[in-house]
């Protein structure tokens, strides 16, 4: 309807009784916003090697909580844990939703991807003549979507599904993929990391990553930075066990090369983060997480050299543990 | 008619990636063959690490019941270093253990379970639904549909009082072994009431009404995947300086026999499953391989027995076993006893919240481990789990697991007999073939799978012993 007869219509209407307005006017705003569905982001959501916990994780967001997530600010298209088709329906509402919203949706990915022996070691679902692989499904999805957001370290990074001696040969989204990837990394992502990158391709598009593909808005400064125990830190002032109220670092804590914000954001609701509940950030949201941050509970310095990837602890300069060479932030 | 071979794939709404592939024949399913098509081959990840990094290692290999996995390697490591746990980290590694129950038995009844009985809206996520077989009248439906909305809230609730001890969540960090590192405070513990009473108010007046309405609506699901009454239950809720007493017992229950579990009755096999054994012929003990191309072989995870039987795990052989529910082993009774299972947690965390302490963090680690073997069990959200563990100078040489999911998903071994699962499904009458994903779903999903846990290695073909020993 154009503009012309829309008004045309609302002085028609107005001399009419009983709410005729909203009657007549109403159902043609819903039927304009189907239309024109720039409201809400169409997301595809692919579970491949993984735990599910960042949709485990997913449900724990609160204002937006999940329901509103789903009425208001996404149009979850496909999604192994929470769609209601099953079977050969949810395969053709992929199907179908790939085609219809080509070029507009948004490709999250849940897991690492397997690409050995092309990738037969996750299979996303099974028809009665083929297998398709979580290779096969990012591959394809990856190339008709807007944008591509892998949700978990898994999926950023290959995470714990890559870690030594990865039998699986899973890596990250961006290995398979050639264009650009959010990573939201974290084991599991915190809920406004991943709703908050969802909310900025919704409202603002792109939002700025750092050099590991990570939306700088959530990935900007170090854990160590921001750290309620940093004044401690910066007095050596340190935890003797676990259950201490001293900085973490002798316990092995990672914060001084893990990009995120909990010490500021926090986790569930905004109540606790791992080094408030008196132990050690273990640096879920790098790119070698675990093998980088194991021994969990031995200090950054002295962290193995067979547990860490190349870039990784070892590679930090003695003079440990006052002089920590920050991240990218200081 | 002739027999029909139907790919129920992807089994949406749950942990993981499930395939069930049927065979149809005049109206009823004959065959079987469930298949988790996921493997990461998380026992060799654990190996040449430091056996302390279990507890928050393990815990990835499961987003919805992490904290089982986290609680299980403490036990492991307490009996390793031989740690006395104070009255009071025992409550609280309860309440923290009954919280991530109370997620994962909300989330599974109303995001998972209910859009098998209850029409949903037609918008994203729930567009395509296809419930062929919608009984509930219009007002009980759109109540229903509203309580699915609350339970986002409940869920998230339970969550929050995990992190308000574990940090965060999945993947707490505080309870580890000796205790757990967060001081339970006179501020955290009221809070984790209040928060308690929220969702005890939801599960008394929404899940176990809404769980009645659902029996009585689909009562046919109490004569529809019906298993052999044999269960397993390894107990729940650990007590004593040295775990020694479980709130809930746990034992093997084979039709009105019961027992004490005995582990060197478990046996774990291959035949179905897409591993081999490596050849060779002069080490003392055999190693599994991946084989994804193995002739015969369905599905990532193992068959496992009991006495030479597969056995069924979960709520309802712990809800049998311990008196709280007199029903039989059917779909609907396997629903039911997760939902009771829900209300008593709640009770039980209440109990438990009031008699903890305020005080110092409940942690003592000892330092040295006073043995080099272990095989801890308990149950899991899911039902019976084991962890095992074989160190050398503190570092991890074999580190074993075997989950729920494992036994209720056990594919056919090697002479053809059918896991439970698969035997629930079998026989199954389809009225309409539009009716089979319907039908069939309500089954595979009273067994919550959780396909991210169930895919392992293990070490060798043999009885537990071997398997831990070696």
């Amino acid at each position: 309807m154009q503009q012309k007869d829309f008004i045309e219509l609302c002085r028609e209407l107005a001399l009419v009784d009983d709410h005729a307005v909203n009657r007549t006017v109403l159902p043609l705003v819903k039927e304009h916003l189907a239309k024109n569905s720039q409201n809400k982001l169409p997301v595809i959501w692919i579970e491949t090697n993984g735990s599910g916990d960042d949709n485990i994780a997913f449900m724990n967001t609160t204002f937006p909580y999940l329901g509103q997530v789903f009425s208001e600010m996404i149009d979850l298209l496909y999604s192994n844990t929470f769609m209601a088709a099953q079977g050969q329906d949810a395969l053709t509402v992929l199907e179908q939703t790939a085609v219809l919203y080509r070029g507009r949706f948004t490709l999250v990915v849940e897991g690492a991807v397997p690409v050995k022996d092309n990738g037969i070691y996750n299979i996303i679902a099974r028809t009665a003549n083929r297998d398709i692989t979580a290779l096969d499904a990012v591959i394809r999805l990856g190339k008709l979507a807007q944008y591509v957001v892998a949700n978990g370290t898994c999926a950023s990074f290959g995470g714990p599904t890559a870690a030594r001696p990865n039998l699986s040969g899973s890596v990250g989204v961006r290995d398979v993929l050639d264009r650009e990837v959010i990573n939201v990394s974290g084991c599991p992502t915190n809920p406004d990391w991943f709703v908050g990158t969802l909310a900025h391709l919704l409202l603002y598009g792109l939002p700025e990553l750092d050099n590991l593909g990570r939306p700088t808005l959530f990935y900007g400064f170090t854990v160590h930075r921001h750290c309620q125990r940093r004044s401690y830190f910066d007095r050596g002032d340190f935890a003797e066990k676990l259950g201490d109220i001293e900085c973490m670092f002798s316990q092995g804590c990672m914060g001084p090369r893990t990009s995120s914000d909990c010490p500021y954001r926090q986790w569930i609701n905004y109540v606790n983060w791992p080094v408030r509940a008196n132990t050690p950030c273990i640096g879920c949201t790098n790119e070698d997480f675990p093998d980088g941050s194991t021994p969990f509970f031995t200090p950054l310095p002295e962290k193995s050299g067979q547990d860490a990837a190349p870039g990784g602890a070892q590679t930090l300069p003695a003079g440990l543990p006052i002089t920590v060479r920050e991240g990218q932030d200081e | 008619m002739s027999k029909q071979r139907i790919m129920f794939s992807p089994v949406t709404r749950l942990s993981g990636l499930l395939s069930v592939e049927v065979m149809v024949e005049q109206g009823r399913v004959v065959e079987a063959n469930a298949s988790g098509t996921m493997f990461r081959g998380y026992e060799w990840i654990m190996r040449n690490r430091h056996v302390t990094d279990a507890v928050y290692l393990t815990q990835r290999i499961c987003g919805i019941c992490s904290l089982a996995h986290g609680a299980m390697a403490s036990y492991l490591l307490d009996e390793l270093f031989a740690n006395e746990l104070s009255e009071n980290a025992q409550y609280l590694r309860n309440v923290m253990f009954g919280a991530d129950f109370l997620q994962n038995h909300i989330r599974h009844f109303y995001l998972f379970s209910l859009p098998d009985f209850v029409r949903m809206p037609d918008s994203p996520p729930y567009h395509g639904q296809n419930l062929t077989d919608s009984r509930l009248n219009p007002e009980d439906n759109r109540r229903l549909v509203g309580n699915y909305f609350e339970a986002i809230k409940a869920g998230q609730h339970s969550h929050e009082i995990l992190a308000l001890f574990g940090g965060k969540a999945p993947h707490q960090h505080s309870l580890v072994h000796g205790g757990v590192a967060v001081a339970p405070t006179a501020d955290k513990i009221n809070r984790a009431l209040a928060l308690l009473d929220s969702i005890n108010d939801f599960v008394t007046t929404r899940l176990m009404p809404d769980t009645e309405l659902i029996a009585r609506v689909y009562s046919d699901y109490f004569h529809i995947g019906v298993t052999p009454r044999r269960l397993l239950s390894f107990g729940l809720f650990k007590f004593g300086p040295h775990n020694e007493q479980d709130l809930w017992r746990g034992g093997v229950l084979n039709d009105n026999q019961f027992n004490a579990p005995r582990l060197e009755l478990i046996k774990e096999e291959i035949t179905s499953s897409w591993y081999a054994t490596q050849a060779d012929p002069g080490a003392d003990t055999q190693e599994l391989e991946p084989a994804p191309h193995k002739p015969g072989a369905y599905t990532w995870i193992k068959s496992v027995s009991y006495a030479g039987q597969p056995y069924e795990t979960g709520p309802l052989a712990r809800m049998i076993m311990n008196g709280f529910y007199q029903g039989g082993t059917s779909t609907m009774d396997r629903i039911y006893a997760r939902s009771l299972e829900t209300l008593l947690i709640t009770r039980l965390m209440r109990e438990w919240l009031l008699k903890l302490q305020p005080g110092p963090a409940p942690l003592k680690q000892n330092a040295e481990p006073v043995k080099n073997e272990v095989v801890v069990t308990t149950d899991a959200m899911r039902g019976a789990l084991l962890h095992s563990a074989r160190i050398a100078n503190e570092q991890v040489e074999r580190y074993n697991i075997i989950t729920p999911t494992v036994w209720n998903f056990s594919p056919k071994d090697q002479h053809g007999w059918r896991g439970p699962v698969e035997y629930a499904l079998v026989d199954t009458s389809i009225p309409r073939a539009d009716m089979l994903f319907t039908i069939l779903g309500r089954t595979v999903r009273s067994y919550d799978p959780c396909i991210s846990c169930a895919t392992h290695v293990l070490d060798a073909r043999g009885n537990v012993q071997d398997k831990i020993l070696l």
